[in-house]
């Protein structure tokens, strides 16, 4: 069986041309990057989880739909709170919601998100928003997180001040992007949701930024495992 | 290289030893010092020469406060010798010197001064007699530059890399003084989050290097202890060699730290900047050797160099006993301390009994009227001492003490700069003979010397004072009083400036002015401090006015017979002190976006151009070869199939019940009944009537629509479209989902046998899916909406699909391309294709003035529905007389393709080049279709008919002829996009 790349499948990534992983697995039909081709013990990393299922809903019934589907809801806007199951549900405002996958769960646990769409949604009051196109998706792991998007960042995201379930809805680097602080693997982490098109330029940014704390690209399953 | 012994040289690492060259020389400086310590410790003490007169300069303050040493370094100019640390292998040279530092062949220039007064070339070069040249100062300028020096640029210098970050803190203390140190500590036993900035290497202020009692104790002792209480406390972040280089609104810091500029947010700010000693104004105050005291003291106790052998402490106040007191203890020979007060002001006697039981002679009520130079004015040999008779006056006669250096102290200026950029206002205190600050915004503070506290203790108190009350406004009360402080110590002489008949008594050493300079400034008219400023360029140096705005203010308030508070000082704005370019520019943040297609299209050839934020192919060859690509591509997509990225067009989505009403108000059209799966072209207006987009409409269902947009309208659009439902309120969701699409256009006669190809679950035929119909369905599997539009004027398919397939599709539609010949093309070659349509593009084809009539849009406005946004402006505009319009023109078939005129080449009403404009041309290309240059233009009224001639004026200013002619240009009949 030939090894999978980003382009084995239709589904890419839209950092993927940035990325130096040699190794990725199917995840939701597309290449995830599971390894980069080194795999330092950094004190900070970057991964891509674009591919990665999430969704979102607007609307006035936005929450009982989610509540429907056994889904918390966060008490107030600009707050995340995980899921039994370990989505991430993010209210974004008081009537918009966007659902992250569990970014550490086992193959079939990533076809949740897409049940949320198929599951019967209201009709009226409740729009299903395009977040797996519109934004892409990257995870800020490790040590320095605050620090890190301080150098992109007019917003305070030091811990005392942005502290976990925490998300903020800002500019970094001069372009709009969504912050949220939650735990990965036991550890904190920035998912950092971006403008697709303008992903590899947060990539590149947050490379640069990264530079002073030797931080590094990796993969999900390295990160997993570290 | 001589050092004095320990505990002296609290910055240096006497262990390490730093070889460096200095003018051609080598040199050796131990680690932790700067060039000017370094080769102050070697015996150099000229550095610099001035930037007017190329007179000699030595250390003035030891604290990177002025500009007497400025020296050149390889790759960067203008940097401060007492400021930047030797390294090894550091070359440096002087600078304002013509020849060599040591003999600079323009130092005669300072003899010839009295034809050089203030503002002698705004006047003597701006026209010259006789003179061939009217603009003169063009001839005398780089002269002039050349002369008055300063570094050199080296061009070739590789950009380092300068970055920014964010700060977030309770509490920003700015000085580490004894002010400082308290004010910090006490906020952070508090709670609080402080960050603590100090200039220079170390904390302390004036602990490192003051003497605040006879036997040099008090200060050590108490600079280890607070020290210490600051290591020890977590909360409190230190920044040492960072300056706090401006205050803006709501306590916004920008604070400069090697190659990164902080942009603190303190909640509070306290700036315990202490104050700058001020210089005497007597003849050749700036020879080498003639320093601040506080530099004096900075040399011994920072870099253990012994200032001179034979010293004369020039004094307004007590500190300067204790600078003659730490000059005894490290072996110079003081010989003599002249205190300009009369001895009934100095109210310690225990200084003058030190003194006299040290043996050093004490003259009070007396000054230096006159620094006498050894050869060339390169170092202080003696003084002239005169007893003082009145202000500014002397006695007639003197004597004479020989010295190689003198150490001076006025008085004190605070440090005012950031505080008066805040807005704080500065007040002369004419018994003190100092300015205060006071009018300070809500949440700065000050303490220490810059708030006029100048007793050790007292300054203490100060720190905490502003830190109990900065701690109140954020909730960190400590269940203490705010302390009462209270300082009746003078440390300002009242009139430290003593005129010389010939003059050198320097004012300002940046710009070498001097005393008579100021006056006579004032006496030309010049009575505001502001002008003053610019017309003698006092304070405009490097240093800012940190030395000369306290005399200047004297001597203007003095000649215009009004009081310091009314002269007060000049406007100090940021920076506090020199920053670079590359602190501003930063690491430079230039948003780019990419479509999902673009690594595609850098492999087969693009040539990309901007646009917006994206970058699009224009064409695919080489930017030489642009005609011939765009004929190739415009060519192909006429009678094959082609295919062009138009990911970046907006897209949004309008959803819920009101989607219709919704549409039907925007837009121009009729939207009420736009049937699903149609499309409709989309025309938008402003509220003055002005065609500001346009898109295409599609119909997903009743409740849902898709709207496309331009590149670089769309986030207009959106945010248009958000502002006007938050007044009507109707019940519509709309997103906008530029970024969720990828989409191409598929071109050409045979875009439906390519699409066959890959789409099996929708019927392409052109009965089942006629020209403006909307479907959806797969190609291959990806998602897709299909929307069939004519821009290009062939059939032609839009696909849209959720962009993390954008890349591939582009792919499975070349794959399946390739048996058609199918090729890309960019959108310089779209235009081109649109214009044989006769199709506009918003923006390039409009201006800010172009209602729909004026472009032939009438079709696209319904003016019997009772409302859409511009509706009312279009029905006055449209009542009016129409005074142009957008037609179609073609060149004769023979015009020579690169004399075609250009998009704004104005159309004149008749064949004479003066005749009054009626128009511009908008879009004009060659079109190897029809073989003729054609284009678009705005005409008069009156030259709009087809078969009329219109004057066009090029870059040439020639005239020449266009016939305006029917649209389209291609396919009249709209046969080919309709197939």
């Amino acid at each position: 069986m030939p090894a999978i790349t980003p382009q084995t499948f239709k589904k890419r990534s839209f950092v993927y041309h940035k990325l130096s992983a040699k190794h990725y697995t199917e995840i939701a039909g597309a290449a995830v990057s599971i390894h980069s081709v080194v795999e330092p013990q950094a004190t900070v990393s970057l991964c891509d989880l674009s591919n990665l299922p999430r969704t979102g809903f607007r609307g006035l019934k936005a929450a009982q739909h989610l509540l429907s589907v056994g889904l918390p809801i966060p008490a107030k806007p600009n707050q995340a709170e995980k899921s039994a199951n370990g989505e991430l549900v993010l209210r974004l405002s008081q009537k918009e919601f966007w659902i992250l996958a569990n970014t550490n769960c086992e193959q079939s646990g990533y076809s949740k998100i897409d049940n949320l769409l198929n599951t019967t949604v209201p009709k009226e009051q409740c729009f299903a928003l395009y977040c797996q196109d519109s934004h892409a998706w990257l995870l800020l792991t490790g040590e320095y997180l605050g620090k890190i998007m301080a150098k992109l960042c007019g917003v305070d995201l030091s811990s005392e001040a942005f502290p976990l379930g925490s998300i903020a809805q800002t500019s970094a680097g001069r372009i709009n992007i969504i912050v949220v602080h939650h735990h990965f693997n036991g550890q904190p982490c920035f998912s950092l949701l971006c403008d697709s098109a303008a992903a590899e330029y947060l990539w590149d940014s947050l490379c640069d930024a990264m530079q002073e704390f030797k931080g590094k690209e990796r993969g999900l399953l390295a990160l997993t495992n570290s | 290289m001589s050092r004095l012994n320990s505990p002296a040289g609290l910055l240096i690492n006497r262990r390490r030893r730093i070889s460096f060259c200095f003018e051609g020389k080598q040199f050796e400086g131990l680690a932790g010092d700067t060039l000017a310590s370094a080769l102050a410790a070697n015996d150099q003490w000229l550095m610099s020469r001035s930037f007017k007169y190329h007179r000699p300069r030595g250390p003035l303050t030891m604290a990177g406060q002025d500009a007497n040493t400025l020296v050149q370094l390889e790759g960067e100019p203008n940097v401060l010798a007492d400021k930047i640390e030797i390294a090894k292998g550091l070359i440096a040279t002087g600078q304002n010197c013509n020849g060599s530092l040591a003999d600079d062949s323009d130092a005669f220039l300072g003899h010839f001064s009295r034809f050089m007064p203030v503002g002698f070339y705004y006047r003597s070069f701006y026209k010259m007699p006789f003179s061939k040249y009217k603009d003169s100062w063009k001839y005398w300028e780089p002269t002039i530059r050349r002369k008055a020096g300063l570094g050199e640029l080296d061009l070739t210098f590789k950009p380092q890399y300068y970055d920014k970050e964010y700060l977030f803190y309770d509490v920003v203390v700015v000085g580490s003084g004894p002010a400082g140190l308290s004010a910090a500590i006490t906020s952070a036993e508090a709670g609080a989050r402080v960050l603590l900035v100090e200039e220079q290497p170390i904390l302390g202020g004036s602990l490192t290097y003051h003497r605040f009692d006879q036997e040099g104790l008090v200060a050590d002792v108490l600079r280890v202890r607070l020290l210490a209480e600051v290591a020890q406390n977590q909360r409190i972040k230190v920044f040492t060699k960072a300056s706090c280089n401006g205050w803006f609104t709501d306590n916004y810091l920008p604070v400069i730290q090697g190659n990164r500029m902080f942009k603190v947010r303190a909640k509070e700010c306290i700036v315990a900047s202490g104050s700058f000693e001020q210089h005497v104004v007597f003849r050749n105050n700036d020879l080498p050797g003639i320093m601040m005291s506080s530099a004096a003291m900075r040399l011994m106790k920072h870099y253990a160099v012994k200032p001179g052998q034979s010293a004369v402490v020039l004094t307004g106040n007590d500190d300067g006993y204790f600078t003659a007191l730490e000059l005894d203890d490290q072996g110079t020979d003081v010989a003599a301390v002249i205190d300009m007060r009369e001895n009934k002001d100095i109210h310690s006697n225990e200084l003058k009994t030190i003194l006299a039981d040290r043996k050093i002679d004490l003259f009070t009520g007396h000054t230096v009227y006159e620094a006498m130079a050894s050869k060339g004015n390169k170092k202080v040999i003696g003084v002239e001492v005169r007893a003082i008779t009145g202000q500014g006056t002397v006695n007639n006669k003197g004597f004479k003490i020989a010295c190689d250096l003198v150490c001076m102290s006025a008085g004190y200026m605070p440090v005012y700069q950031l505080l008066c950029q805040a807005g704080a206002q500065l007040s002369y205190d004419d018994v003190a003979s100092e300015f205060s600050l006071n009018k300070l915004p809500a949440h700065l503070h000050i303490a220490g010397s810059v708030n006029a506290t100048h007793a050790l203790s007292a300054v203490l108190t100060d720190g905490k004072r502003a830190a109990i009350i900065a701690l109140n406004n954020i909730g960190l009360a400590l269940d203490q009083p705010v302390p009462n402080v209270e300082c009746q110590r003078k440390v300002n002489f009242h009139w430290p400036i003593f005129s010389h008949p010939k003059g050198k008594d320097f004012v300002d050493f940046d710009e070498d002015l001097q005393a008579k300079d100021i006056v006579n400034a004032t006496r030309l008219g010049y009575r505001d401090i502001q002008l003053v400023k610019r017309f003698s360029t006092v304070g405009m140096g490097p240093s800012q006015g940190r030395h000369s705005a306290l005399p200047t203010a004297r001597l203007v308030a003095d000649s215009t017979d009004r009081n310091m508070t009314q002269t007060g000082v000049t406007t100090a704005r940021p920076p506090f002190s020199p920053e670079k370019l590359a602190h501003l520019a930063g690491r430079i943040f230039t948003p780019y976006r990419r479509t999902t297609m673009h690594r595609r299209h850098l492999a087969l050839g693009a040539k990309m151009m901007p646009a917006g934020n994206w970058q699009r192919p224009a064409f695919y060859g080489h930017e030489k070869d642009r005609d011939q690509c765009m004929h190739r591509e415009s060519v192909q997509v006429r009678t094959k199939v082609g295919i062009i990225d138009v990911s970046t067009l907006g897209g949004i989505e309008l959803r819920g019940p009101d989607s219709a009403e919704f549409m039907n108000r925007i837009f121009c059209y009729t939207f009420l009944k736009q049937p699903v799966g149609k499309t409709r072209y989309a025309v938008l207006t402003n509220e003055q009537g002005v065609v500001i987009d346009d898109g295409v409409s599609c119909r997903i269902s009743d409740e849902h629509f898709y709207v496309t947009a331009t590149t670089s309208g769309v986030d207009n659009v959106y945010r248009d479209m958000m502002r006007w439902n938050t007044q009507w309120r109707l019940d519509v969701d709309i997103t906008n989902v530029t970024s969720a699409f990828s989409a191409v256009n598929l071109a050409g006669p045979d875009a439906r046998k390519v699409l066959e190809l890959l789409v099996k679950d929708t019927d392409l035929s052109p009965e089942a899916f006629p020209y403006l119909a909307y479907r959806e369905g797969q190609v291959v599997d990806i998602p897709a909406r299909f929307l069939r539009v004519g821009f290009v004027g062939e059939l032609a398919y839009e696909i849209h699909v959720p962009s993390r397939y954008g890349e591939a599709l582009w792919d499975v539609l070349l794959e399946a391309g390739r048996a058609f010949d199918i090729r890309p093309f960019g959108i310089e070659t779209q235009r081109l294709l649109r214009l044989e349509k006769g199709h506009i593009i918003v923006s390039q084809d409009t201006d800010s003035m172009s209602h729909p009539a004026e472009l032939s849009l009438d079709w696209a406005v319904n003016r019997k529905k009772p409302f859409f946004v511009g509706r009312r402006s279009i029905d006055i505009l449209q009542a009016q007389p129409q005074t142009r319009k957008l037609v179609g023109f073609k060149l004769a078939k023979d015009f020579n393709i690169d004399d075609k005129p250009k998009e704004g080449h104005l159309v004149l009403a008749d064949n004479h080049l003066t005749s009054k404009i009626t128009g511009n041309i908008t879009s004009c290309e060659f079109s190897p279709t029809l073989d003729m240059i054609i284009g678009l233009a705005f005409v008069g009224i009156h030259q709009c008919a087809v078969g009329n001639t219109v004057y066009i004026k090029v870059d040439s200013g020639a005239l020449i002829l266009a016939d305006v002619v029917k649209l389209p240009f291609y396919d009249p009949d709209n046969l080919r996009q309709q197939i």
